[in-house]
């Protein structure tokens, strides 16, 4: 009677699925009209392949980079440096957080220093990284890292800040001592903006790492864009431009999105959207 | 006995705006005894949650004591159970787990720490509710959990600031007299702080009027419990008590 909401999570399945389905045909019918257009337009005007390939080209060119390997590999590659950066990103970025957000006078020294190395972050970090680390798979990694570090430690912050103080009265008068008091309100409290910071940093780190892996390796998605330039195949840029937007929109959908969903919506610490 | 005592406490802070010292509590003393219901009521501004604070452990005493059973008090602890105006309730954890979470915090194993917290959720009529998230009860279920996790913590005294202001009215009686009720059958020590005089008169069995600071005057509430609205509001010993009462606080 004076709940609200339970109607929401006794939905059934199947209207729950159908309503899902429908949200992705609406997501894919504009980027479908955009490949309808493609296929019309390019023989239309005869383009030149060294202009822009044709979809047919793109289609051989996926199907060739999928048997002998290639796009595996590229695509590995990628993912390891963007979660390897990312995991070191956030291991050291929550604890400098909540440091921050608990204490005044750390929050006070490193702000400027957030403030000056926020607009680095990225790849202007890319020159002195390879001469740290040398070319390819620590430069990269630590340019992803840079990109989520600094992101996730400020929404850390923000989000230890916005836990009312009431909560930590609460559980101090309920016994719990300092570490309890970081893992069972600090932590908890602060993760809606965690995982905001996440989920930014990783769209920085993303668009770091093709430009890092251009400049800076031998394997890896950015890589494959700039070695197929040299050949003037424009099939394999275009079809390497298609991956690296359908494998953000998979990370960020599939990943991301359900983590934000099973965490702060359900806490009701956002609306819903 | 346990005795929560305050002797001559006082609380002075620096002001930035007036740009000097302002007393904000000054020499008030006081026993609130084991099992006893006591009320603070006074007017915005008369010091009253400052006390609450101070004898919570949220904020320093600049003068004076705090005992409880003898012993100072200086920070939390879970010896004073705390129901706060705003809930406070943990919005990550079920209501099960905000009402074990005194119980966890003191070793308690899962097990038991559910059973205790179900047996508390049961005196509150709040069974069906216990794999619920806070944000998907009421204000008025949301603050029944708020007492109830800080009963189930056992505390020698409860602290309750202004705990029902911001329920709406009919929901506020009932949660007063389910006060009542519990306090019936647990007799926990109460210290209650309001602004509302009848609702002061109605839950205690002393009410203690604050003005400015200073303790105005104390008046012992005999009425016989059980204490129900709908008697109540026709009892001329309750009209009286609370007439003079809201006299002190309006002069106050």
């Amino acid at each position: 009677m004076e709940v609200t909401g339970s109607l929401k999570r006794r939905s059934p399945w199947l209207a729950r699925s159908v309503s899902s389905l429908a949200g992705a045909a609406m997501f894919v019918a504009p980027l479908l009209a955009l490949v309808a257009i493609w296929a019309v337009v390019v023989p239309l005007f005869d383009i030149n392949p060294r202009v822009f390939p044709s979809v047919g080209s793109v289609g051989t060119a996926a199907m060739d980079s999928i048997r002998d390997g290639t796009l595996p590999a590229h695509v590995g590659a990628s993912l390891l440096r963007v979660g390897l950066g990312t995991l070191i990103g956030i291991v050291t970025a929550v604890p400098l957080g909540i440091a921050m957000g608990v204490s005044p006078t750390v929050a006070a020294f490193l702000t400027p220093l957030f403030r000056f190395f926020s607009v680095l972050a990225g790849i202007a970090w890319i020159p002195i990284a390879t001469l740290w680390f040398g070319y390819g798979f620590g430069a990269i990694v630590f340019v992803i890292f840079n990109a989520v570090f600094f992101v996730v430690a400020y929404n850390t912050l923000l989000g230890v800040k916005t836990i009312p103080h009431t909560l930590r009265n609460a559980a101090s008068s309920l016994g719990a001592g300092r570490w309890a008091l970081l893992t069972e309100v600090l932590l908890p409290g602060a993760l809606p903006n965690i995982v905001t910071g996440i989920r930014t940093g990783l769209g920085f780190a993303w668009r770091g790492l093709i430009a890092a892996e251009m400049i800076a390796t031998n394997v890896g998605l950015g890589y494959m864009l700039f070695v197929a330039r040299d050949f003037y195949r424009t099939e394999v840029i275009v079809f390497g431009m298609i991956v690296i937007g359908v494998l953000w929109l998979l990370i960020d959908r599939l990943l991301l999105v359900p983590l934000e969903r099973a965490t702060i919506e359900r806490w009701g610490m956002v609306r819903r959207a | 006995m346990k005795t929560l005592s305050l002797k001559n406490l006082a609380k002075t802070y620096f002001d930035p705006y007036a740009g000097s010292h302002v007393n904000a509590v000054h020499d008030v003393s006081l026993n609130v005894e084991q099992g006893e219901f006591v009320s603070v009521v006074g007017p915005s501004g008369c010091g009253k949650t400052t006390i609450l604070n101070m004898i919570a452990g949220f904020i320093p005493y600049t003068g004076g004591e705090i005992l409880l059973d003898g012993k100072p008090v200086r920070e939390p602890g879970p010896e004073r159970g705390v129901v706060f105006q705003s809930f406070a309730l943990f919005p990550w954890k079920t209501v099960l787990d905000n009402v074990g979470f005194g119980p966890k915090m003191r070793g308690v194993p899962k097990a038991e720490r559910d059973r205790i917290a179900r047996e508390y959720l049961a005196l509150a009529g709040l069974s069906h509710a216990a794999h619920r998230y806070p944000n998907e009860l009421s204000g008025g279920m949301q603050q029944r959990v708020g007492v109830v996790r800080a009963l189930a913590n056992n505390p020698d005294v409860l602290l309750m600031d202004e705990p029902f202001a911001s329920v709406d009215a009919q929901t506020r009686m009932t949660l007063q007299e389910e006060l009542t009720r519990i306090w019936q059958e647990r007799k926990p020590t109460v210290l209650f702080i309001t602004h509302d005089v009848s609702e002061a008169v109605f839950l205690a069995n002393r009410v203690v009027v604050l003005s400015k600071g200073r303790i105005l005057d104390q008046v012992e509430v005999d009425l016989p419990r059980p204490r129900v609205w709908d008697d109540l509001v026709k009892d001329d010993k309750f009209k009286q008590l609370s007439a003079r009462v809201l006299q002190m606080v309006r002069a106050a």
